[in-house]
């Protein structure tokens, strides 16, 4: 009986193939782990093979991967255009319909997805120097995903998108503007009806940190990759202590945007990020916990 | 004697990298299910020759070619690309032709010549690798504007003009190709291709689609023409548009690319 389970993925997997045959992580290292607790999800290795179905999909390349798949007649992918990289003339591709494509395109969003249908081969990449990350699902299992991380996922993933529900706003009057520092809206997938995969695209590198319940953290809200659905965050407004500059400095030149997620569950973040602008004072914000120093 | 499996030039026994091409020996070819062969990642200081010339490849994220050019020898390049070189290394132009047609696809109008002897260096300022390809005589080579890193002077320099009004509204590859030829003498282009080089050898009638933006080079005998898709990519949007490129010949395609006609 097989009772190896992969560190990364959390799946039962091979220990005696070089890689995870769920999520391609390499079975073959040692985990390294910073002192904090963030564990670094290693890079899948060049020409690393995930199975699903009938059909897997085979990662070529370290600086921007590309996730090559091969598809068997019955299996199928869905994906955003954007990130075709090329493929077979054989391989069919359709439109998937998406629900709420107004809200998708004022929040810059994909408004339609495409479906690539075995038999045939078919390859993505994204334009970011960064590393896919797999993440293989259960029957029901769901992960929440910060938009425009997903690269791909399996026919049975079903895919649905619901509001961060983190925003603040700055300015007032016809200058007021609502700022979404991870985005307005979030990604959840869950597979139905059996296993699926679920591939992301990460800029940077890639760490992983288990919340214990109750256990709270503060990151880059553009930081964050991927959580557990448990995992639930809010945000953190914190400002310096005002060492005799102008009082304006503290108030918003200087002052800290975070997201505090709140265990329990497993969160990822990507080392490359975008800070939210700060250049004006905050005039309203979704629940949020504040410091001043 | 040692077959460089990407360049399939000769080497020594015991070599651990293309001399040609700077090639890893000792690894092996890392090829795809579907047929794609990664272009070789060049190790860190890794040196091949030209001609009486020496390019040394250093880093691996942004990597720079370092050539120590021989009194007979010159190189051509892109005048955004030079990194750094001796003081003592003469720098001439060479008149591309083209003039206002070149401005209009918003190309260059001279390309720099660098003449040995010298030491003289260039990269591109994106994360990606050199991709070495050795032209030997009657090789023709279409590349991807802005893709040429340096060339040596024995290659010959056209462009070529995209042809079909849908191939340039929708090709999404620029107006124009660079085109190398090698006559009398063998030579040695530099491509730097963002993120990860994949490349292909199609048979004759084999076609794949690629993204337009991910096309980096081709044999001139690989055919290239604009598919309009049976897919919506927005609300008003119709026909996503790929590249199809027909056999015989190599297509070698980008990982990292710029999206020229998708929002």
């Amino acid at each position: 009986m097989n009772t190896y389970i992969c560190r990364y993925c959390r799946q039962p997997s091979d220990p005696n193939s070089p890689t995870c045959p769920m999520c391609g992580a390499p079975v073959d290292i040692r985990s390294v782990v910073s002192d904090s607790g963030w564990v670094a999800q290693p890079p899948i290795k060049d020409m690393a093979r995930i199975q699903f179905g009938q059909s897997h999909v085979q990662i070529a390349g370290t600086t921007v991967p590309t996730a090559e798949f091969t598809l068997a007649p019955d299996d199928w992918i869905y994906f955003s255009h954007h990130v075709l990289l090329w493929t077979e003339p054989q391989t069919r591709l359709t439109n998937m319909p998406m629900r709420g494509a107004w809200n998708r395109k004022m929040a810059g969003m994909p408004l339609v997805m495409v479906e690539g249908r075995g038999p045939g081969h078919i390859a993505l990449s994204d334009n970011h120097a960064g590393e896919v990350v797999a993440l293989p699902l259960q029957h029901n299992q769901q992960i929440w995903v910060r938009e425009h991380r997903f690269l791909t996922a399996t026919g049975n993933v079903r895919y649905d998108w619901h509001p961060t529900g983190i925003w603040y706003t700055t300015g007032s009057g016809d200058d007021q503007e609502t700022h979404y520092p991870m985005g307005q809206y979030g990604d959840v997938f869950g597979a139905q009806g059996g296993p699926g995969l679920l591939l992301l695209h990460s800029p940077g590198n890639t760490f992983i940190r288990d919340l214990r319940h109750g256990q709270s953290l503060l990151i880059q809200p553009s930081a964050l990759l991927y959580r557990d659905v448990t995992v639930r965050m809010a945000l953190h407004l914190e400002y310096p202590r005002n060492m005799g500059f102008a009082f304006w400095h503290s108030r918003w030149s200087y002052r800290s945007i975070w997201v505090r997620l709140f265990g329990p569950g497993r969160v990822a973040v990507q080392s490359v990020y975008a800070p939210p602008e700060d250049t004006e004072m905050i005039s309203s914000h979704s629940y949020a916990t504040t410091h001043h120093w | 004697m040692i077959q460089c499996q990407w360049c399939h030039a000769q080497n020594q026994p015991g070599t651990t990298s293309c001399q040609t091409c700077g090639a890893p020996l000792d690894e092996k070819d890392k090829v795809s299910d579907s047929g794609w062969r990664e272009a070789p990642r060049l190790r860190d200081m890794t040196e091949f020759r030209f001609s009486g010339s020496t390019c040394q490849v250093e880093g691996e994220l942004v990597p720079v070619a370092e050539i120590a050019l021989h009194p007979q020898d010159g190189v051509y390049f892109e005048h955004h690309v030079l990194l750094w070189k001796d003081e003592s290394v003469p720098l001439s132009s060479l008149n591309t032709g083209g003039g206002m047609k070149r401005t209009i696809g918003g190309m260059p109008h001279i390309v720099t010549v660098a003449n040995g002897p010298g030491r003289i260096a260039f990269s591109r300022d994106a994360p990606g690798e050199l991709v070495v390809l050795p032209l030997h005589p009657g090789m023709e080579l279409d590349v991807r504007e802005h893709a040429f890193l340096v060339a040596s002077h024995s290659i010959q320099y056209s462009f070529v003009r995209i042809k079909g009004l849908v191939n340039l509204l929708h090709g999404g590859s620029g107006m124009y190709m660079d085109r190398f030829v090698t006559t009398g003498y063998p030579g040695m282009l530099l491509l730097h291709g963002n993120g990860n080089v994949l490349e292909r050898t199609l048979r004759p009638g084999e076609k794949i689609l690629v993204e337009p933006g991910g096309f980096l080079y081709k044999d001139s005998t690989v055919q290239m023409q604009a598919q309009q898709m049976p897919l919506k990519t927005g609300l008003m949007r119709h026909g996503m548009y790929l590249a199809e490129m027909t056999g015989p010949g190599r297509v070698g395609i980008q990982s990292m690319y710029v999206h020229h006609h998708a929002e």
